[in-house]
């Protein structure tokens, strides 16, 4: 009798644990790839990216999905985006991407799904309409959007008020012009107080794709218009259709010179092989004036800064105007879309909203408190207002409403563009080559890409 | 002289250079068949595939894939980049590999007498043991310009002004530097078993008719570690020509392409580029040119002669 009753229990138990393993193998998975634990997504994955947060574990049960999150490092994560996406596998089905050519080769090579028709799907968690709008420009291509934006900023400078204030300048210059002549007096400055460790400015010319996002801005504010190609196309139908040709050793030129001049005039010595962490880090370490266009990195070097200097003589400013009457752009959005190899394309929709929407973004405002974000709500916030400025608040939003996302061409060899462009001004800076060797190397190795792609058959 | 047999244990009828046995005669190499399939599962599938996507068109930006045929190997031949990246490559193969070759011998001498201690080729041997990731961070933080123990403190305070990482000589001075640092250990571990195989009855003899240390060294030591000097020499090949880790860390190929070697250029083919057919066949280039350097180096020093 008790053999039979323990049989049945047993029975029992194995019957609710198969019907519980059923259950949650009902449930639609959704894999993500991105990179940065800790810091992106933290409010859902936790400080080290492997625990689920009480926050998505609600997302989960009310939506009936499990989100699995891979982190790599930035370049792996990037690889292991690309080898999926080629291999058309669909093991994820979100996949992190950038504004700055991720974005334009998958879209035109077709492995997204183009986000148009789900925006009104889960508003609850991401209302388009609640937006900067240039952030989802940036990731439109061909008039439709690839991906939603997490992270994402615009241009700007951060600077030493304090030192800018002691060689005497009030006011932070407003043109290139003014600015060139500003941090030419504060070199000297520096000279003559005996500063060597100081240095004016710091940029990122590192080789690689890194410097052209800042570069390209140059020559926006210098050409007034994207001048990669004649007449300044941004897509691969008006190249076609104007056989445009490249146009590094024109129009280019100006802010190619300029940033690859500055780099080297006021820059540090290491520059040439300098990223955004470098740059960060010599502004930290106050050991930079002038960090620009990209000021971002500026406010992430504020964070983990010990110099009393740099913690309490930083100020924004907006980005310069070249001589075209336009501003130097620094635009970049972390974006994320959906696979056009996933299984679940509703449900990884569902996660992405999640992921990018109003409460994810409040919690990285309030985890990581830049004064950047996404959302007009949380811009104008307690979060963000609790930390900063009004007046730093409106400028950085200013430099939003400021800003051209398509400042670059949207053409599906940007990615490969992106790298030419920032190894040939690490060239520059480091007197590899000079200006026009680099600009002549550059133009060459852009027509012929153009007629192997058949731009102009 | 008779050759000898291969194994007596294993094929005691058989000799090199006779009928070679078949798989269906001899039940016994069924055996090595499962090893003989796992290798060619990692080594000639990978390989098959790497030639396949060397011959296609496949370039991401274009979801079609095509055949290529030989179009991929003659627009790497001929771009500028190859050339470039080609004699990066044997710049740093050739620094680092003299280098090496000084640095190790030098200390397999100076540490392979008896009075030397355990923990004191314990230490040579601990950079081995760092990865390479480790050892590009390493070195690129001793080196920075601005910060860096050596490129913003000691160099300045000798007289060396330029930042090593951004100026296109000392970056590839730096690289190869910090590769001879992380590999010298392995060469000399070779040449240290060398040494210490070598009889002390040819030194005795050899000093009893008088010869000096000199001499010793080049009709005694040289010719008996000329097999390791050649291995070590041949291992140091490969592993430079396929160096990566260590660069882009330390320079990502830069500033502008001063170290870009080739497995930098491949890389930047496929991930920044997104032509996984031209990185292929850069990739099958470099097999090659691999290959016929081993094998060159194996059959001028390195085959035993029956």
């Amino acid at each position: 009798m008790a053999v039979t009753s323990l049989t049945m229990r047993g029975l029992v138990a194995m019957a609710a644990g198969l019907a519980m393993t059923a259950t949650a193998c009902a449930q639609t998975e959704v894999n993500v790839v991105a990179f940065a634990p800790g810091f992106a997504w933290a409010n859902l994955f936790g400080p080290s990216g492997t625990e689920k947060t009480p926050e998505l574990l609600a997302f989960e049960e009310k939506e009936g999905i499990v989100v699995n999150m891979e982190y790599a490092d930035e370049e792996v994560a990037r690889q292991k985006v690309l080898l999926d996406l080629v291999n058309g596998t669909g093991n994820y089905d979100l996949v992190m991407l950038g504004s700055d050519g991720a974005v334009q080769t998958y879209s035109y090579a077709g492995y997204l799904e183009p986000l148009d028709g789900y925006l009104d799907k889960a508003t609850e968690y991401f209302d388009p309409s609640k937006v900067y709008p240039q952030f989802l420009e940036a990731n439109r291509v061909n008039g439709k959007l690839w991906a939603l934006p997490y992270y994402s900023f615009g241009a700007g400078v951060i600077y030493r008020k304090d030192i800018f204030e002691k060689y005497g300048i009030t006011e932070f210059p407003k043109t290139t012009e003014e600015l060139e002549k500003a941090l030419q007096t504060v070199k000297d400055g520096l000279a003559k107080d005996g500063v060597t460790n100081m240095y004016p400015l710091t940029m990122r010319g590192a080789p690689g794709e890194e410097p052209t996002l800042d570069l390209a801005g140059f020559v926006y504010a210098y050409a007034g218009y994207p001048a990669w190609f004649e007449g300044g196309p941004t897509t691969p139908e008006e190249i076609k259709s104007k056989k445009a040709q490249p146009i590094f050793t024109g129009d280019f030129k100006p802010g190619f010179e300029t940033f690859v001049r500055w780099a080297k005039d006021f820059g540090p010595p290491g520059i040439a092989t300098h990223t955004w962490v470098d740059m960060m880090n010599l502004y930290g370490a106050g050991q930079a004036v002038v960090l620009m266009p990209s000021a971002i990195n500026g406010f992430a070097a504020l964070g983990g800064t010990q110099d009393e200097g740099v913690k309490n003589g930083t100020a924004f400013a907006p980005s310069p105007v070249g001589p075209s009457g336009k501003p130097i752009q620094s635009f970049w959005t972390f974006s994320v879309g959906v696979s056009n190899f996933s299984k679940n394309k509703d449900a990884a929709y569902k996660v992405l909203a999640f992921m990018t929407g109003k409460q994810s973004m409040e919690a990285f405002a309030k985890q990581i408190g830049w004064p950047y974000t996404t959302f007009p709500e949380i811009m104008h916030g307690p979060v963000l207002a609790e930390k900063w400025p009004k007046e730093v608040l409106d400028a950085v939003e200013a430099s939003y409403e400021q800003a051209v996302p398509h400042y670059f061409p949207y053409i599906p060899e940007l990615n490969a563009y992106m790298d030419r462009i920032g190894t040939s001004a690490s060239e520059a800076i480091s007197g590899a080559a000079t200006v026009d060797a680099s600009l002549d190397s550059l133009q060459a190795w852009a027509k012929e890409q153009m007629d192997k792609a058949g731009y102009y058959k | 002289m008779a050759r000898p047999t291969v194994g007596p244990w294993l094929f005691s009828d058989r000799r090199i250079g006779s009928r070679p046995p078949s798989i269906l005669r001899d039940w016994r190499l069924w055996f090595v068949a499962p090893a003989v399939l796992a290798l060619a599962l990692v080594v000639l599938f990978p390989s098959g595939y790497l030639i396949w996507m060397s011959l296609m068109h496949w370039v991401v930006t274009d979801p079609d894939i095509t055949f290529a045929g030989a179009d991929n190997f003659a627009a790497m031949l001929g771009s500028a980049d190859f050339w470039s990246a080609a004699q990066v490559t044997l710049a740093y193969l050739v620094l680092s590999t003299a280098l090496m070759i000084v640095l190790a011998l030098g200390l397999a001498l100076t540490l392979s007498g008896t009075r030397s201690t355990g923990a004191l080729r314990a230490l040579v041997v601990m950079p081995l043991i760092i990865p390479p990731v480790v050892v590009g961070f390493t070195w690129r933080f001793l080196l920075n310009g601005e910060m860096g123990f050596l490129g913003a403190f000691l160099f300045p305070m000798a007289g060396i002004r330029i930042s090593m990482l951004a100026d296109p000589v000392g970056a590839l001075f730096s690289v190869v530097i910090a590769d001879v640092w992380s590999r010298t250990p392995f060469m000399f571990l070779i040449f240290l078993a060398a040494l210490q195989s070598i009889p002390k009855e040819y030194y005795e003899a050899a000093r009893s008719d008088g010869a000096s240390v000199w001499q010793e060294f080049l009709l005694i030591t040289l010719p008996l570690i000329k097999g390791a000097l050649v291995l070590g020499i041949l291992f140091r090949v490969i592993d430079a020509i396929n160096t990566f880790e260590l660069i882009y860390v330390m320079t990502k190929g830069g500033p502008g392409r001063a170290t870009q070697t080739l497995s930098i250029l491949g890389w930047k083919t496929a991930f920044q580029g997104f032509d996984l057919g031209g990185s292929a066949a850069l990739g099958v280039i470099m097999l090659i040119v691999t290959m016929v350097v081993a094998m060159a180096m194996f059959r001028r020093f390195l085959r035993v002669k029956a």
